[in-house]
């Protein structure tokens, strides 16, 4: 009989190999079309609300810079102050002297506790075709609102997404959080064209009205109402659509507590979301046919493959340990050269392919997107660190989220 | 319809594509640990003459036409062999992964040593004692971790034990959990109820871990 460990590695490879060579023939069936972004048969108006809780910071460099993208339709940008208790409220005020007409500062009754909150509220002041979101700490580039509203051409499309990168890439984590912002920022296009795009991130997102209306704007509830009211927009039968070349630069967290802090948050939301449309499995479309069993299935796969991985690691710590105590008391070498075997195995081959398949898909997602050349670039030992570490966390900040789920957090 | 049905078509290729790669990778796992085995089969004849071999000279030297020097010899020389081909056997064992046929080899090669330990019994009553045996009994399929350890150690120590002494120890490992009736038969007289244990001399046991230095010191004794 063939090890039971044996038969989980050999299950974890299949379902490796098929998730890479399912993106690798999205990408290369499809690489002509990566950057492509349609002309707008018309001249949609649209608002940008912007949404501010305690952002001094960053409120004046979003809103100059929603202003400076440059998009001639533009006709509001709503900017929504949740109750700030710093100096953000003033700094918008500012802005609404200095673009008469244009920025248009509006206060929450309370505080909402939450982006969606804020969202809905500054959406309630907004009466174009179009509707546009953008966080507190977000800059948009100079033309990319452009490059988005021609997806709406098509009747179907219910929201279009933009690149978003990581702004501050100075010290280790930033730099990390900048490769796996791009890779997701590619494997978000790839899933275009499959129609599975499962978040509108916050950065950077454009809404059909009409779509944002019928379906009741963000779930307030919610701690990622970006990906809810993706799948919301989903369910309804909706399109999502991506504009590559479209870009905005967010603020990642600088300190290991604050991304933790921000992944749970994601985990938790990701959950409550779960939690809502588990219904919807193998219906509605790609939804529950693909984004619902993919995202499920990406975290049971990455929970157990911890498991697998404490077991394994644990058993071999225990036994060396034991191990290295006894030859201690038995007076002989603790480890020899002849002791380290070096005979490979089909799923140490297995593995090595699988890794070296990752490795080109990351290189890939890197390559693919183009940016800002005065942007600091990854070098090799981040990219191979963000491979072999990084990704490594995801499940166990999962467990923290679950935990936590289960204990009924759902603070911001 | 036709953009969906190209939409599902990836999802398909990309099966078909896993499939392809995933039994073209177990297949070239299942022909590189073949090889292997094919190694150890190999050996493994070569060694089943040599034990033959023996038998036919200890039949020689029951009718005087060799002397008990070439018959320890030959039972140091083969029971050197027969380590070198375990250990290497230990070493494909651990990457063999897929097929199983490395498990039967070292069942082989248990036999062969058990053949070996009657062969040395023999030869101890035709030719007298002039040097140590050292038997070593383990259990081959040890889930346990601290027993694991332990029989690690005990490897390394009797390794170190058979470098240190030569040809004054004739060490033979074998596992007594592969269902060989010879073997428990064997094994019965000596009243052994937990692995890992030594047998030194047919006679001693020896059940806790012990240093180079504590065998040294006890084989100066006797």
């Amino acid at each position: 009989m063939v090890e039971t460990l044996t038969v989980i590695y050999l299950v974890y490879s299949f379902i490796a190999f098929y998730s890479l060579f399912l993106f690798a023939l999205i990408y290369i069936q499809n690489k002509k079309l990566i950057f492509y972004c349609p002309k707008p048969d018309r001249d949609y108006s649209l608002s940008m609300v912007i949404p501010c809780y305690n952002g001094e910071e960053g409120i004046g460099g979003t809103i100059q810079g929603v202003v400076d993208a440059g998009y001639k339709n533009l006709k509001k940008i709503v900017v929504v102050d949740d109750c700030s208790t710093d100096n953000s409220y003033k700094i918008m005020k500012e802005y609404e002297k200095k673009y008469p007409g244009l920025v248009q500062v509006v206060q929450t009754p309370k505080n909402t506790g939450k982006a969606a909150g804020a969202k809905n509220y500054g959406a309630k002041f907004v009466d174009t075709e179009l509707i546009g979101f953008t966080d507190d700490d977000s800059f948009i580039e100079e033309g990319s609102i452009d490059k988005m509203v021609g997806f709406f051409n098509e009747e179907k499309v219910g929201s279009v997404t933009s690149s978003v990168l990581v702004h501050n890439r100075n010290n280790f984590i930033e730099k990390l959080q900048s490769i796996e912002y791009k890779v997701i920022k590619f494997s978000r296009k790839l899933l275009e064209f499959i129609d599975s795009i499962y978040v509108t991130p916050g950065p950077l997102g454009i809404f059909r009205k009409s779509a944002f209306d019928k379906i009741g704007g963000f779930d307030e509830n919610n701690l990622t109402e970006d990906i809810e009211i993706t799948w919301h927009l989903q369910a309804e039968g909706y399109k999502v659509k991506m504009a590559v070349p479209a870009r905005s630069y967010s603020v990642a967290p600088s300190t290991i507590s604050a991304w933790v802090k921000q992944r749970n948050r994601w985990n938790i939301g990701g959950l409550q979301t779960i939690g809502k449309y588990k219904k919807d499995w193998f219906r509605k479309g790609m939804l529950g046919n693909f984004i619902l069993p993919f995202f499920v299935s990406s975290w049971v796969i990455g929970l157990f493959g911890l498991g697998v991985l404490v077991y394994r690691f644990g058993t071999g710590l225990i036994t060396n340990f034991l191990s290295a105590k006894y030859s201690v008391e038995a007076q002989t070498a603790v480890l020899r050269f002849s002791d380290i075997n070096l005979t490979p195995n089909v799923l140490v081959f297995l593995g090595i392919i699988a890794f070296f398949f990752s490795l080109w898909f990351t290189i890939v997602a890197l390559m693919n997107m183009s940016e800002d050349k005065n942007r600091k670039r990854e070098n090799l030992f981040t990219v191979g660190f963000y491979m072999i570490f990084y990704l490594l966390a995801y499940p166990i900040i999962l467990i923290i989220s679950g935990y936590k789920f289960l204990r009924g957090q759902r603070k911001w | 319809m036709v953009m969906l049905e190209n939409k599902k078509r990836v999802f398909w290729e990309a099966l078909l594509l896993t499939v392809v790669v995933f039994l073209l990778g177990l297949l070239i796992g299942i022909s590189f640990e073949s090889g292997k085995v094919d190694l150890i089969k190999e050996y493994y004849s070569a060694s089943e003459a040599s034990i033959m071999d023996i038998f036919a000279s200890g039949n020689l030297v029951d009718l005087n036409k060799m002397s008990c020097s070439d018959l320890n010899e030959a039972n140091f020389v083969f029971a050197d062999r027969i380590y070198t081909e375990a250990k290497l056997l230990e070493k494909y064992e651990d990457a063999g992964k897929i097929t199983q046929s490395m498990i039967t080899e070292h069942k082989k090669y248990d036999l062969l040593r058990t053949l070996l330990w009657i062969n040395e019994m023999k030869t101890v009553e035709k030719c007298g004692r002039n040097y140590h045996t050292v038997i070593y009994l383990y259990e081959y399929q040890q889930d346990d971790l601290a027993k694991k350890a332990t029989q690690t150690v005990w490897s390394k120590v009797l390794s170190d034990l058979k470098e240190q002494e030569g040809s004054n120890v004739l060490l033979v490992p074998i596992a007594v959990d592969n269902d060989l009736v010879s073997l428990s038969s064997l094994i019965k007289d000596y009243n052994i109820t937990a692995y890992p244990a030594l047998i030194i001399d047919d006679k001693t046991i020896v059940k806790e871990l012990s240093s180079v230095d504590d065998f040294e010191t006890y084989f100066n004794q006797v």
